[in-house]
């Protein structure tokens, strides 16, 4: 190629110009990119409605069939039915709101302990930073599971934010070493230099200026840790050291095992299979969608603006 | 040399501040519980007919402090006791020490750990690097999508599908129970053999489980370590390719060890799963099933076996590690 031919083809590239909606649709782009990436995203929708929707569609008190106990597939129990004839189906559906919303609200408790106690540590160093840092650092080593359960004989988890409280205390350590790691890196570029020059408040220099430049991080493991927070409350509800006020996937599991039995009666096993194809599905879901994800927040992946 | 013992010093002083305030953490939370099971417990003895002084000491035997005392007097009381490795009485197996009962479950937890952990470190280990080197062939994809996908497999998920598939399915494997209660234990091979078919598919579950961790770390670690100068000096010099592999997988694995440190936690944490759902009688099951009849000193006592494993394990690999890679002893 001639320096010419070069040249011409520098003046033909064009920018494209900031829109207003440039986010939403480079998004939109890299998730349609590839087939993998648009089912992981569909399955994510799927189980977000089923959330949403899923307990209008039925009536409160799921209808039993004392006929058709451990009914096997067909078109009426499309998933079997459990001890008491309900279908599996209708269980999964209703019971996806709480699994959903609680884990929610344990990634956002997560994501918010973890990005504030980083961010302060990281900027202020000094003795906060070392006092966060213990703190961080013995939740990092307390094995969380067993705190959970532990947790469990003295917390009310009736309730999603109960629940999503108690998961984002147990797991916010790892967030809060990332971002105060990343923070303190930040803290000695230019910009911030010539905010803290200009007198801006520290806590304009935290939220305006450096809470940007680590929310691609944000955004990863908010992702994440909702995968972290369904698989520790299901687990809870597995183990049955948590009381049953509502019907949700892990009620389901602990149910099949210990009380019906799944593992040694092929009747129960569709009582048993259904709540853990709906975790399968869902952990594919979010496997697949995290690789879009990954190109969304980080703007290093991304092939076009 | 110097610099070493204040460090081990250090990190053993740490260790015990932090054992010292899971304690504290246990013994609050009991103290809050609703309906104070320490009360209710003294005032239960007292109407079996027992003097205060008797429901006293027993409750303290149970405990390891008294409900009337003062806050800060209980407190020093149980701490006391702790520091003689004494954690109370448990309840539901009557009239045993809750020490006695968690020193028996704790070897099959750390060995159920400790094998899967080496085991899903070595092939994780061994696939990570494969996965980079072969990295744009279908081989090495698929490698890469097996770690992601085990790695977001939750554990109980993965017990339940490996206890349906091996005991029910296709029954090649035995369910629950450490060894088969009609073996006598002893050194010989029957029931070496049954302890070992009996342990399989925990240790399969452990390492499955963490597996998916170790690959995509090392893969990504090793991806780093090819565009270093030295890997193409190697190649320059025409050095053998099995020599150069051993050159690139000995400067990869150095990130992993911080790895260690969270899979450690993870694997302890898992037992309470894992235990449960193949009814292995380690640490795990017997939180849970401490919980479940409300015998709280257990509780209490097999929690911080867990924790002090936990913090132990880590001082350990944090000495390892500076063993390892000669750059962070400077």
């Amino acid at each position: 190629m001639t320096t010419t031919e070069t040249a011409k083809t520098v003046k033909a590239f064009k920018p494209n110009i900031y829109q207003g909606h440039s986010f939403w649709r480079a998004a939109w782009r890299a998730i349609t990119r590839k087939v993998s990436r648009v089912i992981g995203f569909l399955i994510i929708v799927m189980f977000t409605l089923m959330a949403i929707v899923g307990p209008y569609l039925y009536p409160k008190e799921l209808p039993i069939d004392p006929n058709n106990i451990y009914a096997p597939l067909s078109w009426k129990y499309p998933l079997g039915t459990d001890f008491e004839g309900t279908s599996n189906l209708a269980l999964i559906i209703t019971g996806a709101r709480y699994v959903l919303l609680a884990a929610a609200l344990g990634a956002l408790f997560t994501v918010i302990f973890g990005t504030v106690l980083g961010l302060i540590a990281g900027y202020f160093i000094g003795w906060s930073d070392s006092v966060i840092m213990r703190i961080t650092d013995f939740f990092l080593t307390v094995p969380s599971f067993p705190l959970l359960v532990v947790l469990s004989t003295v917390w009310n988890f009736g309730h999603p934010l109960a629940m999503g409280f108690i998961l984002g205390i147990t797991s916010w350590g790892g967030m809060a070493r990332a971002v105060r790691s990343q923070t303190l890196s930040l803290r000695e570029r230019g910009f911030i230099e010539a905010a803290r020059g200009l007198g801006l408040s520290p806590f304009y220099i935290l939220f305006r200026e450096i809470l940007p430049n680590v929310s691609s991080y944000i955004g990863m493991n908010l992702l994440t840790s909702i995968t972290g927070c369904i698989y520790a409350e299901v687990g809870l509800f597995f183990l049955g050291v948590v009381p049953f006020h509502v019907n949700n996937w892990g009620v389901m599991l602990n149910m099949a095992v210990f009380s019906a039995g799944a593992m040694s009666s092929p009747d129960a096993l569709p009582y048993l299979l259904s709540p853990l194809l709906a975790l399968l599905l869902l952990t594919l879901g979010i496997v697949l969608f995290l690789d879009a994800v990954d190109e969304i927040f980080n703007p290093r992946l991304r092939e076009d603006i | 040399m110097k610099d070493f013992l204040i460090r081990l010093v250090w990190r053993i002083f740490s260790g015990l501040i932090m054992v010292l305030a899971v304690a504290s953490l246990t013994f609050f939370l009991v103290r809050m519980m609703p309906g104070d099971p320490v009360s209710a417990q003294y005032n239960q003895l007292i109407m079996q007919g027992m003097t205060p002084v008797q429901a006293e000491n027993q409750v303290r035997v149970m405990y390891g402090f008294i409900p009337d005392e003062p806050l800060g007097e209980q407190f020093v009381h149980y701490i006391w006791s702790m520091l003689h490795f004494d954690f109370g009485q448990s309840i539901s197996y009557e009239g045993i020490g809750v020490s006695h009962i968690i020193l028996n479950a704790a070897p099959w937890t750390l060995i159920l750990v400790f094998t899967g952990l080496v085991a899903s470190f070595l092939i994780g280990v061994l696939a990570g690097v494969m996965a980079a080197i072969k990295r744009s062939s279908p081989f090495g994809t698929s490698l890469t999508v097996s770690g992601s996908l085990l790695h977001g497999i939750p554990q109980f998920v993965m017990g339940l599908l490996l206890a349906y598939l091996f005991t029910t399915l296709w029954p090649i494997l035995p369910f629950g129970a450490p060894y088969d209660s009609s073996i006598d234990p002893g050194f010989n091979w029957p029931f070496i053999s049954s302890l070992i078919s009996h342990a399989v598919l925990p240790v399969v579950t452990y390492a499955l489980s963490s597996y998916g961790g170790w690959l995509l770390t090392m893969k990504s670690s090793v991806i780093t370590v090819l565009g270093d100068d030295f890997i193409l000096a190697s190649e320059i010099r025409g050095l053998k390719s099995s020599t150069r592999v051993g050159y690139i997988a000995h400067n990869a694995i150095l990130p992993l060890f911080t790895l260690f440190t969270l899979s450690i936690g993870f694997m302890f944490g898992g037992s309470v799963f894992i235990e449960n759902i193949f009814d292995y009688p380690g640490l795990g099951n017997l939180l849970v099933k401490a919980i479940d009849a409300r015998d709280y000193p257990l509780m209490s006592g097999t929690f911080l076996l867990i924790t002090i494993a936990v913090i132990v394990a880590n001082i350990i690999t944090d000495f390892l590690y500076s063993v390892v890679d000669p750059r962070i002893r400077r």
